[in-house]
This record gives C-alpha cells, structure tokens and sequence, in this order.
C-alpha cells in the first residue's frame, strides 16, 4: 500500500500522523482530538498505525521502564569515590 | 507536598543534610537515584568506561552542590531527581555526545511515519516482538542519543513533558517534536530488527 492524505473529518492523515504522539498522551486540544476521533473511525489506514504506534509506545514503556540494577561492584567504585571526596 | 516524611526523607531533606556533612544522607541519595543516573547516562555516551566516569562526576558534582539545592519546583521528590538528571545529561553531554556521534539529519514526519509502518502492512510476529524486553533495548540502541534520552526520561522515567524539557533545556514544543520523532525512529527501528 503506498502513502495517502485523506480528508476525514476535517483533518488530513498527514495531521493525524503528526499529532499522533499528542493524541496518544492525551495532551491535545479537544477540537483537534474530535477531529481525530472521527478520523480514525473514518481511516482504517491510520486507526491501523495509530494502535501499533501506541501499543510499541505501552509496550517500550512497560517492559523497560524498571531500570537493571547496577553492577555491585560499580556502586562500590562510587561509593568510595564518594567517601573519598567527603574526606578532602 | 515536599514528599518527606520522618520514615522516608524527601531529596531536599537528603541533600540538606548532605550539605551539613551527613554522608550517610547523600549515599541514601545515590542509592535511590543511580540506577535512573546510570540509564540517561549509559544511553548518551557509548561505552561502559564512559558512563562510570559520567556516573561519578555526576554524584561528585551533586556532593559538592548539595547546598545549591533549593527544592524550587512543585514535588521535592520529583524536583531532587530532575536535578540530579540534569547534572548528569550536562556531564555526558559535554564530555562524551561527540564519542557518542552526531544527531541525524532530520526527516520529514511523513518519512519516518513511513519507516515506522504508517500505511504498511505489519510483519509478521511484530506483536509479539514488541513484547520482548531484549528487542525493545535492541531497537533503543539503534537511536541517537538525542531520541534515546527523551524517550528514557519522559517514557521510563516517568518525567511530566515540562520536566522532560528542562532536564533537555529544550521549549516544551520542541521536546514535544522531538519525543514524537523518537517515538517514530523507534517503531522503525523495531521494524528493521527481524529477529
């Protein structure tokens, strides 16, 4: 399938891609976020690649976000570091 | 709300004690932030060498301007972490982004909507490749370091969008742009890594 910039709802696919990131955080203005809405119920185009783009979004977020701890012996590096500065 | 209470010291709490010569303060300090510290740190320069070096000049220099701390911003807890992230990005930043390579040239949204899937068919068992944990670390490394950076901080981190933009020294539209961009890189990224 190659690109396309449909006008659904009153707002072009390109729009809609461009918001996108706006759209999945919830931090859009209602009128533009109405205009997707439709769009997306109009466009199984985008509704196709808004859903992925947020499910890698969720995913990268839930299986990453609980940092590795940090090897041991590097925190004991640090930490003799930092008990070497508080002795100068 | 200061995020303190007598069981659990907020980081203004922490870092005002540390400023008094309280070492055991500031080491409760690290131990609750060196493992966000070594993550921003580890995805901006490009080696192990780098990012220890990165990892106590960062705590080295939080040590010393401990008394610089004002908690200023609404949340103690949230504001002792971005100040702490700030000190280390401005660490690697300095020393070590030129090892870790330049900033790609920058492609139009549409472009990289493109290489992230936008009007193309999935392939097969992406799904289920976006859902394993060594995947998603294999398409982070694939990013620059600018695009690494804002999707650990505001993404794993947690960081609100206008915490993301002061830890970045970016305006909150342009970290907005270039969160989205990262967001694309990586869909493609994913894309690419057919494991």
């Amino acid at each position: 399938m190659s690109a396309h910039d449909r006008d659904i709802a009153g707002i072009r696919c390109k729009e809609v891609l461009a918001h996108l990131s706006e759209y999945v955080d919830g931090d859009i203005d209602p009128r533009t976020k109405k205009k997707i809405d439709g769009h997306l119920a109009g466009c199984d185009w985008c509704e196709k690649f808004g859903g992925e783009f947020s499910k890698v979004i969720g995913e990268f977020r839930r299986n990453l976000s609980r940092a590795a701890p940090i090897d041991q012996s590097l925190a004991e590096r640090l930490r003799a570091k930092i008990n070497q500065a508080g002795r100068n | 709300m200061s995020g303190e209470n007598r069981l659990t010291p907020g980081d203004e709490q922490l870092l005002a004690r540390s400023a008094a010569g309280d070492n055991h303060a500031f080491h409760t300090f690290v131990l609750r932030h060196q493992e966000a510290v070594y993550r921003l740190i580890r995805s901006i320069v490009s080696n192990e060498t780098d990012t220890e070096d990165g990892l106590q000049e960062t705590f080295l220099a939080a040590y010393q301007g401990a008394g610089r701390f004002h908690g200023r911003r609404s949340s103690g807890d949230r504001s002792g972490r971005a100040w702490i992230l700030t000190i280390a990005r401005n660490k690697a930043s300095r020393q070590f982004r030129r090892r870790a390579g330049e900033p790609r040239d920058m492609e139009s949204i549409e472009e990289l909507g493109k290489k992230a899937g936008w009007g193309a068919e999935l392939p097969a068992g992406f799904d289920r490749r976006i859902e394993n944990r060594e995947i998603l670390e294999l398409g982070l490394k694939r990013l620059s370091a600018e695009e690494r950076e804002v999707l650990i901080l505001r993404e794993l981190e947690g960081f609100s969008g206008v915490e993301t933009a002061e830890v970045l020294d970016l305006s909150l539209p342009a970290m907005k742009s270039r969160l989205h961009r990262a967001r694309l890189e990586l869909a493609a990224a994913l894309r690419e890594l057919n494991i």
